[in-house]
């Protein structure tokens, strides 16, 4: 076995255990264990932190049918889906136009990698603050630059109106995380062969065809990729809104997410069973990303298998 | 993959909190009750270890409790001040093990309850002296199942109108006395070119705060609060619903779009000198007085048709000290207690501390906290929505504030804020009980 192992140049297996025991120890510990306790919780009573009886899915019951919940759920949830599709249509559309672009001027194309991909550095609740600044209406630059330029019907209260709000939570997340599809697309076209478009080019397709027919399809991997990543990142949104509306959703709820749902019922609810509802919460979110995420990367792998044979 | 385990992650460290608030849930009733050998302690040298989430008041009452060891010698207080945001978990979890406090600060009314339900908390009823402390308070560091006493409250907070003294000479203006002259002021401040009245209407915690210091008189305050706790009366009486209007009314004396505007903002307008007002709570005097304003304080007058005849100032126990029950240390903890609940404490605390204490008869040398504390004296009453309102899920305070921006926003009437109130309080809230 050693030796047939060794021939092949593969690990053997003992070193390779090495390797992987300190990461599988961490990951037990402060993954594998908390999840399996917050599931275990959802299925109890609480008193402060005195677990009482055994419920079974009580606490799931609770939080689709019972006040706050029946409707505090539902709306915060379908914010979720809403950061999740404008992050689709806007952050990841100019995010591939963007690569597009740098991919073809070829120049200056670190520098401006560089500054797109800067604001995804920062800290989201850091960055999330300052556009509640920028946005403010009373001193923010927004508001006075559309004065200045005689546009004030469109200085808005941004972030007091739920109309704007939530569309400002998809612009500010837009803004910090457009350098990130703009980089993984970027990398993608740069792995596409050239002979590929030039024999395109031979065949006659002008540009929109080369792009539809060549390019798109050969940027599929990279597509599903930022497509599972932006639901994932959609999904558990919490310090942009955090920052922006507070951990109610301000204004009137409008920008909740379960993330804020989650925190405001784990650690600022006046009901004493807060950790039984609040764990069913969780794994409620847990278990849609994960199920999403697996069904969006089988369906993609499949997709693939079709365009690569 | 690393972005799939940072979504795991999420969930994962939200349940770690949970998990760390809840090892062992089960062991802490039978615990209870082991205080025999304690008596002999009273000679021997004593630490105590109080818990607080008041990082930034360490140095004071390290100064307080060196007062306290002065006088009683051989025993310690060690104060530990963890951060604000994780207090709570730090608490329960610190209550559950043998490595918690003696002493601790605890949060007030529905915020202590879970520690109270676990059964961390020593009832103190007969054995702490709190015939100083402020009776109405006491509700802060009470059981909601049991109405046993398990704590002294310490700091109280009182909600009333700041004003500008520099914009109020400059336009030669006064405290208003009757609700015509507070309307003719707002007027003026306007018509002087300065904003009446600072909100953040974004953050709408802020909200009911308003509503107390402008409505409360119309309600009837302590009245309309007896009603509601007795069943007599809820939150859609007219009463209620026409201060909750009042609210609505105000806001021609605000910025245009002050729904915009965040509590932070609001501070700045005031601060910087654009709005002439402030509606907000004993908690802003420090900044406010930081930046150097020359600070003035009334009550809102009684609006028309208002229950109460005299203007109402609401306010609330901040926090409350309490014992573990689980500390070997219980008589010297309970001295302490007794300290705590004393004027002596009280007037250390106004001092250095420079908040509202929950004893009664201490002196103020500000002579903005002396007025403030006879305002509150002059007409008291709880703030409802925080006092008797946050035992369940949703609080009343969160139920009225998202109502208001509702109503901020046109997409509400005052009775339909009301009638939100009273239906989500209502699934957890009986009347009587």
């Amino acid at each position: 076995m050693k030796t047939k192992s060794k021939s092949h140049g593969a690990m053997p297996v003992r070193i390779g255990m090495a390797f992987v025991i300190p990461a599988l120890i961490l990951f037990s510990v402060f993954i594998v264990y908390p999840l399996t306790t917050a599931l275990g919780y959802s299925f109890f009573s609480w008193k402060g932190t005195l677990r009482g009886d055994f419920i079974g899915l009580e606490n799931y019951v609770t939080i689709f049918t019972k006040p706050p919940f029946d409707e505090a759920l539902p709306n915060a949830f379908s914010h979720n889906l809403l950061l999740f599709a404008g992050a689709m249509v806007f952050q990841n559309s100019i995010g591939l136009l963007l690569a597009v672009t740098l991919h073809k001027i070829g120049r200056l194309k670190r520098l401006f990698q560089t500054m797109f991909t800067l604001p995804y550095l920062v800290s989201p609740l850091v960055v999330g603050y300052l556009w509640s600044l920028m946005l403010s209406p009373l001193f923010g630059p927004v508001n006075a630059t559309l004065k200045a330029i005689g546009l004030e019907e469109l200085a808005l209260p941004w972030l007091g109106d739920p109309t704007t709000a939530i569309w400002a939570i998809v612009f500010i997340t837009a803004w910090q995380w457009i350098g990130f599809p703009m980089l993984l697309y970027g990398a993608a076209l740069g792995g596409i062969p050239e002979e590929v478009t030039e024999a395109a080019e031979i065949d006659g397709a002008n540009g929109v065809k080369k792009f539809r027919l060549i390019t798109l399809p050969l940027l599929l991997p990279a597509l599903g990729t930022v497509t599972i990543l932006t639901f994932i990142g959609a999904m558990e949104a919490f310090p942009i809104p955090y920052a922006v509306g507070g951990s109610t959703g301000s204004p009137a709820g409008a920008t909740d997410v379960m993330a804020l749902l989650f925190y405001r019922t784990a650690f600022e609810s006046g009901d004493i069973g807060s950790i039984g509802t609040s764990s069913a919460l969780a794994m409620l979110l847990f278990l849609f990303i994960f199920g999403v995420a697996v069904v969006l990367r089988t369906s993609l792998a499949r997709a693939e298998r079709k365009i690569y044979g | 993959m690393r972005k799939r385990l940072s979504a795991l992650g999420l969930v994962g460290v939200a349940a770690l909190v949970l998990t760390g608030c809840a090892p062992a849930a089960q062991e802490t009733t039978e615990t209870a009750d082991t205080q025999t050998s304690a008596t002999a302690e009273a000679v021997d040298p004593v630490t105590l270890t109080m818990w607080s989430w008041r990082t930034e008041d360490v140095e004071k009452y390290n100064t307080i409790f060196d007062v306290y060891e002065a006088a009683n010698p051989g025993v310690t207080v060690e104060f530990e001040a963890f951060l604000n945001t994780e207090y709570n978990q730090l608490l329960a979890t610190g209550l559950e093990g043998s490595d918690g406090p003696d002493l601790a600060m605890v949060r007030a009314y529905g915020g202590v309850q879970a520690l109270i339900e676990a059964g961390q908390l020593m009832a103190i009823d007969g054995v702490v002296d709190t015939g100083s402390v402020e009776q109405s308070l006491l509700a802060a560091a009470t059981g909601r199942t049991d109405g046993s006493l398990y704590g002294v409250p310490f700091a109280t907070q009182t909600l009333q109108v700041f004003y500008n003294k520099e914009i109020f000479d400059e336009l030669g203006l006064s405290e208003p006395t009757t609700w015509d002259e507070f309307t003719a002021l707002n007027e003026a401040i306007s018509a002087g070119g300065y904003t009446p009245l600072a909100l953040g209407a974004k953050d709408s915690w802020m909200l009911p705060i308003f509503h107390e210091i402008v409505g409360a008189a119309r309600y009837g305050g302590p009245e309309f609060r007896d009603g509601l706790l007795a069943g007599t009366t809820d939150f859609n009486d007219p009463d209620y619903v026409a201060s909750i209007q009042i609210v609505n009314d105000m806001t021609k004396y605000m910025v245009d779009d002050v729904i915009g505007v965040s509590y932070a903002d609001s501070q700045i307008q005031f601060t910087a000198g654009t709005a002439a007002q402030y509606p907000g709570g004993s908690f802003e005097l420090g900044s406010f007085t930081d930046s150097g304003l020359d600070l003035g304080v009334y009550l809102v007058p009684t609006p028309p048709n208002s229950v109460s005849t005299k203007p109402i100032s609401a306010g609330w126990a901040d926090g409350s000290f309490a014992v573990n029950k689980t500390t070997e240390n219980e008589d010297a903890a309970l001295d302490l207690m007794n300290w705590l609940a004393s004027p002596e404490f009280g007037q250390l605390f106004v001092d250095e501390v420079k908040q509202f204490s929950a004893i009664k008869g201490l002196t103020y040398s500000d002579p903005v906290m002396k007025e403030m504390d006879e305002l509150f004296a002059s007409g008291p009453t709880a703030y409802i929505n925080l006092v008797d309102m946050r035992y369940g899920e949703p609080v009343g305070s969160t139920l009225i504030g998202e109502g208001i921006q509702s109503m901020f926003l046109g997409d509400m009437s005052a009775t339909e804020v009301a009638t939100k109130l009273q239906d989500g309080i209502a699934t957890w809230f009986t009347p009587g009980a």
